[in-house]
């Protein structure tokens, strides 16, 4: 018999008065997979987790967490998740060690299994010597240490992690990813939400892009790619326009299509760095500068674009 | 018992906020200190409490006079009495009042006013030559000289209240005197005597002195153990720790909008535990906190200023009702508030309109009026205050339980709503 799905969410609806948040999003986490949710800000990833984690109810739809329904179980939903908040929700004038014993409690952890807990939790943040200190003296990536801490402590079969790397320095970032392998490498299942397109590419299994309460795409990176073709993308842009050097660009071995948008021309080739000394050269003979030059790999920044018309980056919030 | 563990979180954290703390005691206890600085409470060294004495000197230069000399068989051999003024002297060394006056004779005014400005007397008292001579004369008035240390506010005020009740009275006296000499058409000395003997029976000098302090003490006969001070103080501290109890009440409870803001009610709701499991740890936080709020009041008041607060059944009764009230209290406001930036508006005007509405019994002392006691009733502070009143001043069991009783349908009624709120909020 094959294992179950350890998450499986069927066609959650929630609308806050006439905002739709989320609007008929459905997917399946395998267990022990790594799946992101990457989407701009108000995409409905927050909310789609707070309906997972039981915070919030769902207009429509439902979910099954490890077999739980968060509609009529969410006590078994609770227990077998770990969460981990986008914003710091600790009580900063408590001890690391007394805020993970307090949600070890939480967590239904006692006696000596509740100490033995937190002093392995504190090991794996690495927050063993500083245990003691208020979480209010720590920096802002010891804090998110401690906050991705109190959600391993009851050793959950899955971990939501809302965007854990917001606001923090690179090498407390660093740690928080190589944090959330070694949890996969533990059996965990993840669904971690980032509007960081390298985050997700470098820790998914699978991904799903939200975008105005919609998945509007999900599977393997590759396979999100592939939306876009293989295609290298070269963006330039030239001091006069020459028909005649966009023929010669197109006859150049190697490039798929060449097309203007917005006021720079757009070249789609198999291998940029391979065509573009040609680039140059072909300009060059039609008496044609170019000014700016820019490439882009396939990547799930162009799949957002092919696929909504803008950039992820830069949403309002 | 994840209650209790989130309960003992709270308490945690508010016993290390330094700020809660100083609310809690720090602040009813500097008030109450500073009234009895205020009061003169430092002064005194046997009980510490009381009201310091005041140095008085009397300059008596009543030289008598034949209508007075009248009436000089009427006080004992002792008094040695021979004019109006012997007269005041004798009043005022009277041995009721040594816990207040102490009493120096001098023979020059301008020494006695010295002594005055040299900080050695708080009042110096001048009995003019004429004083008896003109007693029997309408027209004609004596002026006493009232010398007194501006610095001092209470002592001289003593003074003052024992002379105008004792002038008063002679005032009255001179008058019907007068008339009847007018009438009579004489004034022999012998009828003279017969008035002043007459008003000298009917006041109640002769029987108790005090009384000319009425004033001042007016429930001196009901419980003459308590220092005047104390019947002062008493109300002070337990007005500062109900109103402070209610502050701690709401500030205990608005950790449920704090804790909200910072993001853990959310994830407290996340755990496997059951959201009455939640509330109920913090309002079992919130009771706790102000049952050691007041329990630390009233041990320090009973401690360290004497202050007697009443039976044992009674202060129960009185704690009981407090602590309930100002917890549910608490819950019942902040389920109006939308986050902790409300807070200001909370306690700048709830709070303290309502305190301040609960307290004015304790502001008009030991005789507060029937309309300023029923006003503060529409307040659930007004009803703690009545139930510390009806503590310290010994009240009948049954009449403290029917306040406590009140109290806590108020709390039944402030928790009911509060947590209905609360839980439609959260659900």
């Amino acid at each position: 018999m094959s294992e179950p799905n350890a998450i499986e969410v069927l066609d959650l609806h929630k609308s806050f008065g006439s905002l739709r948040a989320v609007d008929g999003v459905s997917f399946t986490i395998q267990p022990g997979e790594i799946f992101s949710l990457l989407g701009p800000n108000g995409a409905g990833k927050t909310t789609t987790i707070s309906m997972l984690s039981c915070l919030l109810r769902p207009d429509k739809g439902d979910a099954r967490i490890m077999g739980h329904s968060i509609s009529t179980d969410p006590m078994g939903v609770k227990s077998v998740l770990g969460i981990v908040p986008q914003e710091i929700a600790l009580y900063h004038d408590l001890s690391a060690r007394e805020n993970l014993s307090f949600w070890g409690r939480m967590y239904g952890l006692r006696g000596p299994a509740l100490k033995t807990r937190v002093d392995e939790v504190l090991e794996i943040i690495g927050l063993t010597d500083r245990a003691r200190d208020r979480v209010s003296k720590y920096s802002g990536g010891m804090k998110r240490r401690v906050n991705i801490g109190v959600a391993l402590l009851h050793k959950p079969r899955i971990i939501y992690m809302d965007e854990p790397t917001v606001g923090i320095d690179p090498q407390s970032r660093r740690s928080i990813l190589d944090n959330v392998v070694l949890l996969k490498d533990q059996g965990m299942t993840v669904l971690y939400t980032t509007h960081y397109m390298e985050e997700a590419q470098e820790l998914s299994d699978h991904i799903a892009i939200m975008d105005s309460g919609k998945v509007i795409a999900q599977g393997t990176h590759e396979e999100l790619v592939k939306i876009v073709g293989q295609a290298d993308r070269i963006t330039l842009t030239v001091n006069a326009s020459s028909q005649a050097v966009l023929d010669a660009w197109k006859s150049i071995q190697g490039v798929q299509r060449v097309f203007p948008e917005d006021g720079s021309i757009i070249v789609l080739a198999q291998d940029g760095n391979r065509v573009l000394p040609r680039l140059f050269e072909e300009a060059s003979a039609g008496n044609i500068r170019i000014t700016s030059v820019a490439v882009q790999e396939p990547n799930l920044e162009a799949v957002f674009l092919h696929l909504t018309g803008k950039a992820l980056r830069d949403q309002p919030a | 018992m994840k209650m209790i563990f989130i309960a003992l979180k709270d308490l945690t954290r508010s016993f290390r906020s330094v700020f809660a703390v100083v609310f809690m005691f720090i602040i009813p206890i500097l008030v109450t200190a500073m009234f009895y600085v205020m009061f003169g409470g430092m002064k005194d060294d046997d009980s510490g409490f009381s009201v310091p004495r005041t140095e008085v000197v009397i300059v008596n230069l009543d030289v008598g006079g034949a209508d007075f000399s009248a009436t000089m068989s009427q006080f004992p051999p002792e008094a040695d009495v021979q004019s109006m003024g012997d007269l005041i002297v004798y009043v005022l060394q009277d041995e009721a009042f040594n816990d207040l006056l102490h009493i120096t004779l001098m023979d020059s005014a301008g020494a006695a006013r010295l002594a005055v400005d040299q900080g050695e007397a708080g009042v110096a008292l001048i009995i003019p030559a004429d004083l008896s001579s003109t007693f029997s004369e309408l027209e004609e008035q004596a002026v006493l000289e009232f010398y007194q240390d501006p610095t001092l506010t209470f002592g001289p005020a003593v003074v003052r209240s024992i002379l105008n009740q004792f002038l008063d009275g002679l005032s009255g006296t001179k008058i019907a005197l007068n008339l009847a000499i007018a009438e009579r058409g004489s004034s022999d000395p012998a009828f003279i005597g017969q008035i002043v003997e007459a008003w000298l029976e009917n006041s109640s000098l002769a029987q108790d002195p005090l009384a000319l302090l009425a004033v001042q003490a007016p429930a001196a006969e009901e419980t003459p153990e308590i220092p005047l001070m104390l019947r002062i103080i008493g109300p002070i501290m337990g007005g500062m720790m109900i109103f402070y109890a209610y502050y701690t009440g709401t500030a205990s409870a608005e950790t449920l909008l704090a804790e909200e803001e910072l993001g853990t009610l959310q994830r407290l709701f996340s755990t496997p535990t059951r959201q009455s499991a939640i509330l109920g740890g913090k309002l079992i936080a919130v009771l706790i906190t102000v049952t050691i709020q007041i329990a630390v009041l009233l041990l320090f008041g009973a401690l360290v200023f004497n202050i007697h607060w009443g039976g044992v059944v009674s202060i129960l009764l009185f704690s009981v009702g407090t602590i309930v009230s100002a917890s549910a209290f608490g819950v019942f406001v902040n389920s109006f508030m939308k986050n902790t930036k409300q807070g200001g508006i909370l306690f700048g005007g709830v709070l303290t309109i309502s305190g301040m509405i609960g307290m004015m019994p304790i502001f008009t002392f030991s005789s507060p009026s029937d309309t300023i006691s029923k006003i503060s009733l529409i307040v659930p502070q007004g009803w703690a205050v009545r139930g510390l009143f009806q503590s310290m001043q010994g009240a009948a069991t049954h009449d403290l339980l029917l306040t406590a009783l009140v109290l806590l349908g108020w709390s039944a009624a402030f928790f009911v709503i509060g947590l209905w709120r609360f839980q439609k909020r959260y659900a």
